[in-house]
């Protein structure tokens, strides 16, 4: 609607497009994120009826007002609001009732978080993508119901239920992979140094940091190479491109002597779990199973409705195989929409990943989450929101670009 | 009813048939198919304490009740039809005695998104500017804040006198409305004021209220209704944790019997069989339960718009 109103500008130098569309992008996140984080002040201040104080009714009015007044509950909201929104503006998420930073609290637990969303929500939306758009062309009888009843299933299982059944059949076989790989059975004993204290010493973080970079350069110049095969007509290039990165990543941390570590964070038993339910391979699992259904769905019912569309009697007619019609035809038409939709089933994944994350016992943001609600910490309660907010305004600016990429119609509207 | 302008057909293609039903799209069957199904089980347990049932509240009390002739948690048999729980209530009385605040939780989410997205969907289409520009950056910005995270710091660890069946869905309703239902709705809303018969009405001399109510709202109720059924999803889910977070005495839930039976397996590992019964019977209510929601949604959207390119463009 407003595309056409916002047409190029008329003479001066001519910027690339990606620059004004990034430039239009910021500014939508950027006042996106103020009502956000207003939202959240709202929600957590006005509409929670219950604050850290409120344990202390039992005491009487006096330790209550005693108490209203150490947690600074006491001022009026406005004020209160300043405070919130001027910390942010400094990196300052507020103190814990107990002490701690927030972002202190946080820092130490997103990492995990981030490897079980990330990686687990983007192998969910390939696999639902690539179920969906193979299932629904082949045209199997039964083909098309089955989609629809595995996709409602993966969209619909009650999450602590699914983790149940994963723990009860994959734990077991997931150990003793664990020591066939030459991994001790217990954690401990390739963190001692981090555990101990001892200066210098290798920990989990370190490794989890060192990995997601490893992966984002690897993928980075693959992607440039797979755009250089793709020009030069080039398949073998562009079709193993990825592959060959990831490979390479791969024999990098081996060569690197980390390769028991990084294997042991995906096989681990979490160190301070108590119960050691807490693997990140089941989790991460978990969190594809609770997401490729509703992508699933999507690419299905798209395909189905371009099925019938000219332009695919068209690539027929001019004797394109049956694959090129169904992946450079088809499926790029309708992955756009996808794309566009999946940003507002992100807030489910994230809820579904919260409840595995909790269910496995992962010292992760669920794990922090949930205490803070037990012990009622208003801060705790909030910064957690923000990172999930900030989370999510980046996983938006991905799929925006990515939506441009695909499709030149969409590089000029704004919001 | 002249009065209201032609409705927008978002489509007319070949995959609905003009005057065919959209009740017979397989999935909108099937979702309500198994909805009746729920709503005949909620009655089960009440017309069961009348007949097969009568003077055994006892036994087959869905909170109190105890059959001391079996050691529980008892496999499903003729005297249990789905067995007993380790508490020894009957699973049965239990799913159906559940099923009543669940149904209330899912219909009340459901009321409140769509009151939410229609007001805020026609209003900001209506008026557009920078009412327009407000509500659209506040529905990104309540995307951002999932309604289900929402509901368990709002209900974990508060009674159901505090935080009941219709509290949680209303408040679901509420946040999952302001978020992704009125950006989808406000989308849809735009494509019709779009349409000439907007200036039409205008030109007529008709009011805000009058042009909204009449000519924008009844182009904008299904739309709405797909976002209410996909959120009733979310609500039954989020009632499903709720109640397995705080599964505690006498309450009785879907998500509690799951966690009797995961309690129960956890505790006697190795020593007794697990109690699958109960955990499915949670487990498959739920997912049930969810389903019906989520294809009535799915449903409805792809038999009004099989297109999913113009779904697409009304989500962004």
């Amino acid at each position: 609607m407003r595309v056409n109103e916002m047409g190029e500008p008329a003479g001066g130098p001519r910027l690339p497009w990606f620059v004004s569309f990034l430039g239009r992008r910021l500014v939508w996140a950027f006042v996106t994120l103020l009502l956000f984080l207003t939202a959240v002040f709202v929600f957590v201040q006005v509409w929670v009826p219950y604050s850290w104080a409120t344990q202390f009714l039992v005491g009487g009015s006096e330790s209550y007002q005693a108490a209203l007044e150490a947690a600074g509950l006491n001022r009026p909201i406005p004020e209160r609001y300043v405070d919130f929104m001027g910390g942010l503006l400094r990196g300052d998420l507020g103190t814990s009732f107990g002490g701690e930073a927030v972002v202190d609290l946080i820092r130490d637990a997103l990492p995990v978080t981030l490897m079980v969303f990330i990686g687990g929500s983007i192998i969910g939306w390939v696999l639902g993508e690539l179920l969906g758009r193979i299932g629904t062309w082949s045209r199997r009888p039964f083909s098309g119901a089955g989609i629809a009843s595995i996709g409602v299933l993966s969209a619909t299982i009650f999450p602590p239920f699914l983790v149940f059944l994963l723990v009860r059949w994959l734990r077991d076989p997931l150990l003793d992979a664990r020591e066939a790989m030459g991994l001790p059975r217990d954690s401990l004993e390739l963190w001692r140094g981090a555990v101990t204290g001892e200066p210098g010493a290798l920990t989990p973080g370190d490794v989890r940091w060192l990995i997601a970079l490893g992966l984002c350069a690897g993928l980075a110049v693959a992607l440039v190479i797979r755009a250089y095969g793709r020009r030069h007509q080039l398949p073998l290039v562009e079709g193993f491109a990825i592959p060959a990165a990831l490979l390479g990543v791969g024999v990098g941390i081996w060569l690197a002597d980390l390769g028991p570590q990084a294997l042991d964070l995906l096989y681990r038993v979490d160190i301070s779990a108590t119960t050691g339910r807490g693997t990140p391979a089941l989790a991460l699992l978990a969190v594809v199973l609770l997401s490729f259904g509703q992508v699933m769905l999507v690419m299905h019912a798209g395909m189905e409705a371009e099925r019938t569309e000219d332009y695919v009697l068209t690539g027929r007619a001019k004797g394109l195989t049956e694959r090129a019609v169904r992946d450079k035809h088809v499926a790029r038409n309708v992955l756009a929409p996808v794309l566009a939709g999946s940003f507002l089933t992100f807030p489910t994944i994230l809820a579904g990943m919260i409840i595995v994350e909790y269910e496995l016992e992962m010292q992760g943001i669920s794990s922090v989450l949930f205490d803070a609600i037990e012990f009622q910490d208003i801060p705790v309660i909030m910064g957690v929101l923000v990172v999930l907010g900030l989370i999510g305004i980046g996983f938006r600016l991905v799929t925006d670009v990515t939506i441009a990429v695909l499709d030149p119609r969409q590089r000029r509207g704004g919001a | 009813m002249t009065a209201i302008s032609e409705p927008v057909t978002i489509s007319a293609r070949a995959s609905r048939p003009r005057g065919r039903s959209i009740l017979f799209h397989p999935k909108i069957l099937a979702g309500l198919a198994i909805l009746g199904m729920f709503v005949l089980l909620a009655f089960a347990q009440p017309i069961l304490d009348g007949n097969l049932w009568e003077g055994k509240s006892n036994i087959y009390d869905p909170q109190f009740g105890f059959d001391s002739t079996v050691t529980h948690p008892s496999a499903p048999s003729a005297a249990h039809w789905l067995g007993t729980s380790s508490l020894g209530r009957d699973v049965f009385s239990m799913l159906s005695h559940a099923t009543r605040p669940t149904l209330l939780v899912a219909l009340s989410a459901a009321l409140a998104i769509s009151v939410v997205s229609l007001v805020l969907g026609s209003i900001a289409a209506y008026r557009g500017g920078w009412v327009d520009g407000f509500v659209s950056h506040l529905s990104d910005a309540m995307v951002l804040l999932p309604a289900m995270i929402a509901v368990f710091i709002l209900g974990i660890g508060r009674p159901d006198e505090q935080f009941g069946a219709l509290q949680l869905g209303i408040s679901f309703g509420i946040l999952y409305g302001l978020g992704p239902a009125t950006a989808t709705v406000r989308a849809a809303a735009l494509t019709v004021v779009a349409h000439p018969f907007m200036d039409a009405a205008r030109i007529a001399g008709g009011g805000g209220p009058w042009i909204i109510s009449r000519h924008i709202l009844p182009h904008l109720y299904a739309h709405a209704a797909v976002q209410a059924m996909i959120g009733a999803t979310g609500a039954v889910i989020a009632d499903a944790f709720l109640s397995f977070r705080s599964a505690v005495g006498e309450d009785v839930g879907f998500g509690q019997m799951v966690y009797d039976g995961i309690v129960w397996s956890g505790l006697l590992a190795g020593i007794a069989a697990t109690p699958w019964w109960i955990m499915l019977a949670g487990a498959g209510a739920i997912t049930l339960l969810a389903a019906a929601f989520y294809l009535l949604g799915v449903g409805l959207r792809e038999a009004l718009d099989p297109r999913m390119r113009e779904i697409g463009g009304d989500w962004r």
